[in-house]
């Protein structure tokens, strides 16, 4: 892995393993090169691939952030601003390197269209930075439309030995766009329809029907939060007006706001603010607080699902 | 902000409809707040705010215990005035949860306000 280093900027490579032995030889290695080059490295994998890398290392683990990405990276739309950025912004001067697993065989169906979207926008966040974030992928577990994704999403591949290839098939944009999926109206929900007028009033409608779906504490505020930055964001730059509906689903709390705005910018709520910066941080206060985040937008319109664990 | 200025309608407010009125605290330097703070309150609790810093001297209160909500963006008014004081400290006292909350997300460890609840 010798050549995963600095001739350009951002540097994006998936790695595909099937073994364990596999998964520990590369990511050490991988780590051992930024060790030599005396980089800043952050680990953000699932709870048992920490232990293998950290076995793996030794006493050499000293000094490298271990996240685990179950929790960090629960929500993919959180990881690029409060992970990956989080990490790169806190070390500024220099190469940095990170592995990021956003992708394990427990992700279900509704979480993977974000989870792959997330991976194309990695190359978005970090175009031209003096950054390095390998991913790795569960050849055995994954679905290989995952794989397939994954091909998509990397400049570079490497495989479970080591051989590293350019991918033929890069194109970050398409995988945007073919996760930018319809979100179609759930007919059981709770809804409110609301104008600039109703902001207060969407807000505790949406607050009593959380905590009738059986949320409660912290979370009930944190609902009560992302539905006023939604809800507003309709008011403001999504025709003045929206619909928001509530319901349970598989354990879960979903919250949507559906209006008729236009979502341009594919990294809004994902590039973090400067410190004194007075806008930009209410899609990102929804991904940090959420488990999940859903977006569709079109001409017709844009829907944005949040989902947050009963 | 010599006297009290309310924004969202003419009083008493319809249900559901936000108003926000700031006051002069009396007898110490600084505002209190009753309402909620939120894109129907913004401009009001913004001119608070400046108003505030143009009269800051080493310490200014913020009390909120009547302020039954505050959204993102009326966090970040207040962090945003506190970071651009030039010395001192504002101390927010009693405000609604998702203060403390929002702080400790998208600023911790600021110590140019002090929370006290």
């Amino acid at each position: 892995m010798s050549t995963v280093t600095t001739h350009e900027a951002f540097v994006h490579p998936a790695l595909f393993y099937r073994t364990e032995q596999e998964y520990t030889q590369q990511t050490v290695a991988f780590l051992r090169e930024g060790l030599t080059n005396g980089e800043p490295m952050a680990v953000a994998v699932p709870g048992p691939n920490l232990e293998l890398i950290k076995a793996g290392l030794g006493g050499d683990a000293k000094g490298i952030l271990f996240l685990d990405m179950t929790e960090a990276g629960r929500n993919p739309g959180r990881i690029i601003p409060k992970v990956l950025r989080g990490f790169a912004d806190a070390h500024p001067k220099g190469r940095v390197r990170i592995i990021g697993e956003p992708i394990w065989a427990g992700r279900s169906a509704v979480e993977y269209p974000a989870c792959a979207q997330h991976e194309a926008l990695i190359n978005a966040a970090f175009e031209g930075r003096a950054v390095t974030i390998l991913c790795p992928y569960d050849e055995v577990r994954l679905d290989p439309q995952v794989i397939a994704d994954a091909r998509v999403t990397h400049p570079t591949l490497i495989s479970g030995d080591g051989r590293e290839s350019v991918s033929d098939v890069y194109n970050w944009q398409a995988v945007v766009s073919r996760y930018n999926q319809e979100l179609p109206t759930v007919p059981d929900a709770a809804a409110f329809s609301y104008g600039g007028e109703d902001l207060p009033a969407v807000r505790h409608f949406a607050v009593a029907q959380a905590m009738r779906l059986g949320l409660a504490g912290e979370r009930l505020m944190d609902v009560e939060l992302a539905v006023a930055e939604l809800t507003t964001n309709s008011v403001v730059h999504g025709g003045g007006r929206g619909t928001l509906a509530i319901w349970a689903e598989q354990g879960q709390l979903v919250c949507e706001v559906r209006d008729a705005g236009r979502l341009t910018d594919p990294l809004a709520g994902r590039r973090p603010p400067e410190h004194g910066q007075l806008g930009g941080r209410g899609l990102m206060l929804v991904h940090y607080v959420a488990d999940l985040v859903r977006v569709h937008t079109g001409d017709d319109g844009t829907t944005v699902r949040f989902y947050l664990s009963l | 902000m010599d006297a009290p200025h309310v924004v969202g309608g003419p009083a008493p407010a319809v249900p559901g409809r936000a108003a926000l009125e700031v006051s002069p605290l009396p007898g110490r330097s600084g505002i209190r707040a009753r309402g909620e703070i939120s894109a129907l309150t913004r401009p009001s609790w913004e001119q608070a705010l400046s108003e505030l810093a143009r009269q800051h001297a080493s310490v200014s209160y913020v009390e909120l215990s009547d302020v039954a909500f505050v959204d993102v963006a009326g966090v970040t008014a207040l962090a945003v005035t506190a970071m651009n004081l030039p010395d001192g400290r504002v101390v927010v006292e009693n405000p609604p949860p998702q203060l403390p909350r929002v702080l400790e997300m998208f600023w911790p460890g600021l110590d140019r306000i002090e929370v006290a609840l």
